[in-house]
């Protein structure tokens, strides 16, 4: 890791007031994202990912209150900046890629006015230089004939096209950092390979830091280098990516990776895993482990108290912690040694 | 588009040959016209002989073929009082209301546009409140009190603004204030739901998200998106208004075609007042299709399909 | 209401907090404009036991008396007299009557034309809604003031007639609005499994459509009713509404409009009652609509 990374969040917190309580929907969130690196953001929906990008962006409902130890991008901390320079710095130094490439175009404009919209408002550049830069991103993001494009609607093109379209108005200004916030899930499964695909290779090529937020453990293998798994308002577990998808060690994660098909092993019909109930709504302090009602391996201490998140000292790599009671070998998620605990409390 | 364009086209023409007919049938089934057109105190020898001069003893269908038939061949008739051709007549009056439409709904625009803005930028702030509230309150209001006012406050109190003709600038500014306030709170409500609604959408979070500066967002991708549907209603009201400046124009004798209309009404001037019924109800059926045909050009996924 | 409507989920950019205090401001709205309206009914209801003045009764020796707050006031005439010597108070009582009557009345017509329609439209769709769209869009395409000064003068004044024309008039936003709720009612479950066991038409119609757009409707009359009293008083004072003896505060305020120099309080008071009224329904109105429809709709 460099020694400035591009991202340095630090207790990150947002909380929603409400009449009768507050919520809590990100509970400190520490995040880091160093120059050429993807880190994968996976949780069910409900969780706080999306919360986490919305306030890296400064771009949180009105009513939302942010507060946090750092929030810092490539050295220069936004902690106290103020709204102008979050302005400048969205879409110029990070820029933001949508879910539903359907809707997040404005359907009124032209491509190439809204790329150039873009660009204007970051860089003094003519109406030929941005169609110029508008065109050689295009083509870079694969699609055929721009020059068409830049003059056509949104609703004219394809789903995959629109996310394209996206991911080339994300370049424009050569960010830092781009964070994606469940690029695919709208679109069709082998666009969606197509589009993880170009993220990976311009990602590798430009050595942009990628934020790439997902509910599916699948979009993230190969993607990734590392993970960091949220469960409500919280990180649970964080890892290399290979790592964590070889040898999940919190009970979330693992119930996450049961619930992903997988290519050749998976019948027909053969039922999913499921993490059975819901994302509890995020009100008031945790006093306990956050996921205890849903965890099939819940321990007498798990109601205890708040878990910490923790240095998991397991062999296989570095930086892995994990926020649970459970020893990081894996034993300790058996009936026996749930008896054997609960008896010896 | 084109298919469109000639349905709704299509529909225009029925409407307004529909709407002929009731204008008809309104006015030589209320009662005996030439009853009307003969004055109190006529005797039944008197009624007769209008009755046979304007031809209101043949078969109602027969008349109003007839009348179609000469509009259609760019007569509207002639003012039995004025001993004009209606033709004339109207084209005396219609410049004065259309002035007074104009610029009564451009006042309106210009008022609860972006009060709406406001508001919806700000919702259930005092700016929103107020806004709310100038609305329910201009909704209570009924013109002619309103125009009363204006004319009590400008005219007499503060003597500012003439009270009645319509031969400069300054004769149209009252009435078409009085005229717009009454479009103002439904537009300034349209305008705030479409604007909160916009708001939340995708490509404004886009747009914010891209660091686009605020103005940018709320007019280019905010306002252009909520003032599709405030131009129909916009053309809507100002078809309203035209029916409603009869108030207005009777109030500040404005030589318009609501004051000619009042007029014509009280001297049972059937050929004008067929006349004005058609025109009014022709403006607003062509109105509300200019609106539509704006609105389709306004969004492009309809435009261009 | 229905559940889809609880259901929905209050929009997050307003906090909740807000939200309650102004769903509180809105029932003091109804509170206050539910008394106003109240008010004005009983007043206009028990007019002979509030003054023993006879709002007709002409005393040309009593013209233009000042109402009680002005030097010349008297407590025999508390808002003074008129230009034949009526007292102002008792016309403005009596007035009341005329314009909630006809207020009433016309509702009455106009949404029984208009619900009618509207069910009709929505509940039986292709055809019917067809036509009966066009007629909606005919009736709008009419003008409202115009066509009811042609007809009331062509067929001479008449409280009768006055209720029958506006009535006739006003059913356009019953329909509209009937229309697109019963048809949101009529692909719900219960309904169709209504028409499944073989429940008849009209009974559809009279014991499931009806009794779920209520809410809807009692919104749309407020919002009519408040229209025909407008509607009425523009007519009276264009002189082609309530035609004298009978009084109506459009007449009121046409008949004292040459005093706008001189007494503008002749034109100021039956003006304020006739706004009062108007926005006491109009508050009412948008209460209902309140507690009737989900939230974040303005």
């Amino acid at each position: 890791m460099e020694a400035s990374p591009i991202l340095d969040v630090r207790n990150l917190k947002v909380d929603i007031p409400l009449t009768d309580a507050v919520l809590h929907p990100v509970r400190g969130i520490d995040l880091t994202v160093a120059r050429g690196e993807t880190v994968a953001i996976v949780g069910e929906s409900g969780c706080g990912k999306s919360l986490t990008a919305l306030a890296i962006m400064g771009l949180l409902p009105r009513n939302a209150r942010l507060t946090s130890e750092r929030i810092a991008l490539k050295g220069e901390s936004l902690t106290s900046a103020g709204r102008k320079r979050w302005r400048q710095l969205r879409g110029d130094r990070i820029a933001m890629i949508f879910q539903d490439p359907m809707t997040a175009l404005d359907p009124c404009y032209r491509i190439g006015d809204q790329m150039r919209e873009i660009l204007q408002q970051h860089r003094r550049v003519s109406n030929k230089e941005a169609r110029q830069r508008s065109l050689e991103l295009l083509g870079k993001v694969g699609i055929p004939s721009p020059e068409d494009r830049l003059s056509q609607f949104p609703h004219q093109l394809s789903g995959g096209l629109r996310q394209r379209v996206m991911i080339a108005m994300a370049l424009l200004c050569e960010p830092e950092l781009i964070i994606a916030d469940e690029p695919t899930t709208a679109l069709d499964v082998t666009i969606q390979a197509q589009i993880l695909r170009l993220l990976r290779d311009i990602q590798r090529e430009t050595g942009i830091g990628l934020v790439l937020i997902t509910h599916d453990l699948g979009v993230v293998a190969g993607m990734a280098d590392r993970i960091v798994v949220m469960y409500g308002g919280e990180v649970v577990e964080v890892g290399a990516c290979d790592d964590v998808l070889a040898r999940p060690l919190h009970p979330y994660t693992e119930g996450l990776m049961h619930s992903i098909p997988v290519p050749g092993e998976t019948r027909q019909g053969q039922t999913l895993g499921f993490i059975p109930g819901v994302v509890p709504r995020q009100v008031g302090e945790l006093t306990r482990c956050g996921f205890l009602e849903r965890c099939p391996y819940a321990h007498a201490k798990c109601g205890a108290g708040p878990i910490a998140l923790r240095d998991a000292d397991v062999s296989d790599g570095d930086d892995r912690m994990m926020r649970c009671v459970l020893p990081a070998d894996g034993s300790g998620r058996s009936p026996e040694a749930w008896v054997r605990d609960v008896e010896g409390a | 588009m084109l298919i469109y364009l000639l349905k709704r086209l299509l529909m225009t023409i029925l409407v307004i040959a529909v709407t002929s007919v009731i204008a008809f049938l309104l006015v030589h089934l209320s009662g005996d016209p030439a009853a009307a057109m003969a004055g109190e105190g006529a005797s039944p020898a008197d009624i007769a002989s209008v009755r046979e001069t304007f031809g209101f003893d043949r078969p109602i269908v027969f008349q109003y073929l007839e009348w179609v038939g000469r509009i259609l061949s760019g007569e509207l008739g002639r003012s039995y009082y004025l001993r004009m051709d209606v033709s004339d007549i109207l084209a005396d009056h219609l410049p004065v209301t259309a002035t007074l439409g104009v610029m009564a709904l451009s006042f309106a625009l210009l008022l609860s546009i972006p009060l709406g803005v406001a508001a919806a930028l700000r919702p259930n702030t005092v700016i929103d409140r107020v806004a709310l509230w100038l609305a329910v309150a201009g909704q209570a209001l009924p013109s002619f009190l309103f125009a009363l006012g204006l004319m009590y406050l400008f005219g007499v109190y503060l003597r500012v603004l003439p009270i009645s003709g319509g031969t400069t600038w300054a004769h149209f500014i009252m009435p078409s204030v009085a005229l717009g306030y009454y479009a103002t709170p439904a537009i300034m409500r349209l305008t705030r739901s479409g604007m909160m609604d916009v708001l939340q959408s995708d490509h404004v979070r886009t747009a914010r998200a891209y660091g686009l500066s605020s103005w940018r967002v709320v007019i280019r991708h905010g306002l252009r998106h909520a003032i599709v549907p405030v131009v129909s209603l916009a053309a809507v009201q100002l078809g309203f208004m035209l029916g409603g400046s009869i108030i207005i124009e009777s109030i500040f004798s404005l030589k318009g075609i609501g004051y000619l209309a009042w007029e014509s009404i009280q001297r049972a001037d059937i050929e004008v007042i067929q006349a004005i019924l058609l025109v009014i109800a022709t403006a607003y059926a062509v109105l509300t299709l200019l609106a539509d045909l704006l609105n389709a050009a306004l969004d492009p996924r309809i435009r261009i399909s | 209401m229905t559940n889809i409507e609880q259901t929905t989920a209050p929009s997050v950019a307003l906090s909740p907090g807000r939200m309650t205090l102004h769903r509180a401001l809105r029932h003091v709205s109804f509170w206050v404009g539910g008394t106003i309206v109240l008010a004005i009914i009983l007043a206009a209801i028990l007019a002979p036991a509030i003054t023993s003045h006879d709002p007709a009764i002409q005393d040309l020796a009593q013209r233009y008396i000042p109402p009680v707050w002005t030097e010349k006031g008297s407590w025999d005439h508390v808002l003074g007299t008129d230009n034949l010597g009526r007292d102002y108070f008792a016309r403005l009582l009596y007035g009341a009557r005329i314009s909630l009557l006809i207020g009433f009345m016309t509702v009455l017509i106009s949404g029984a034309i208009g619900t009618a329609l509207g069910v009709c439209a929505g509940y039986f769709g292709g055809w019917a809604d067809m036509i009966i769209n066009f007629v909606i869009t005919i009736r709008l395409t009419l003008p409202v003031v115009l066509v009811a000064l042609v007809v009331v003068a062509l067929v001479g004044s008449s409280l009768t007639l006055l209720v029958m024309v506006i009535g006739l008039l006003l059913w356009d936003r019953f329909a509209i609005v009937v229309r697109s709720a019963t048809q949101q009612l009529a692909h719900r479950e219960y309904i169709t499994s209504a028409a499944a066991i073989g429940s008849s038409t009209w009974r559809i119609l009279f014991k499931e459509i009806l009794p779920n757009i209520t809410g809807p409707l009692i919104v749309v009359a407020s919002i009519e009713l408040a229209h025909a009293v407008l509607l009425e008083a523009s007519l009276s004072f264009l002189g082609l509404g309530v035609q004298p003896p009978q009084v109506s505060w459009g007449l009121m305020v046409a008949e004292a409009k040459s005093q706008l120099l001189f007494r503008p309080w002749m034109i100021a008071v039956p003006g304020a009652a006739l706004v009062l009224l108007i926005f006491a329904i109009n508050l009412v109105g948008d209460a209902i609509r309140d507690v009737t429809t989900p939230e974040g709709k303005a």
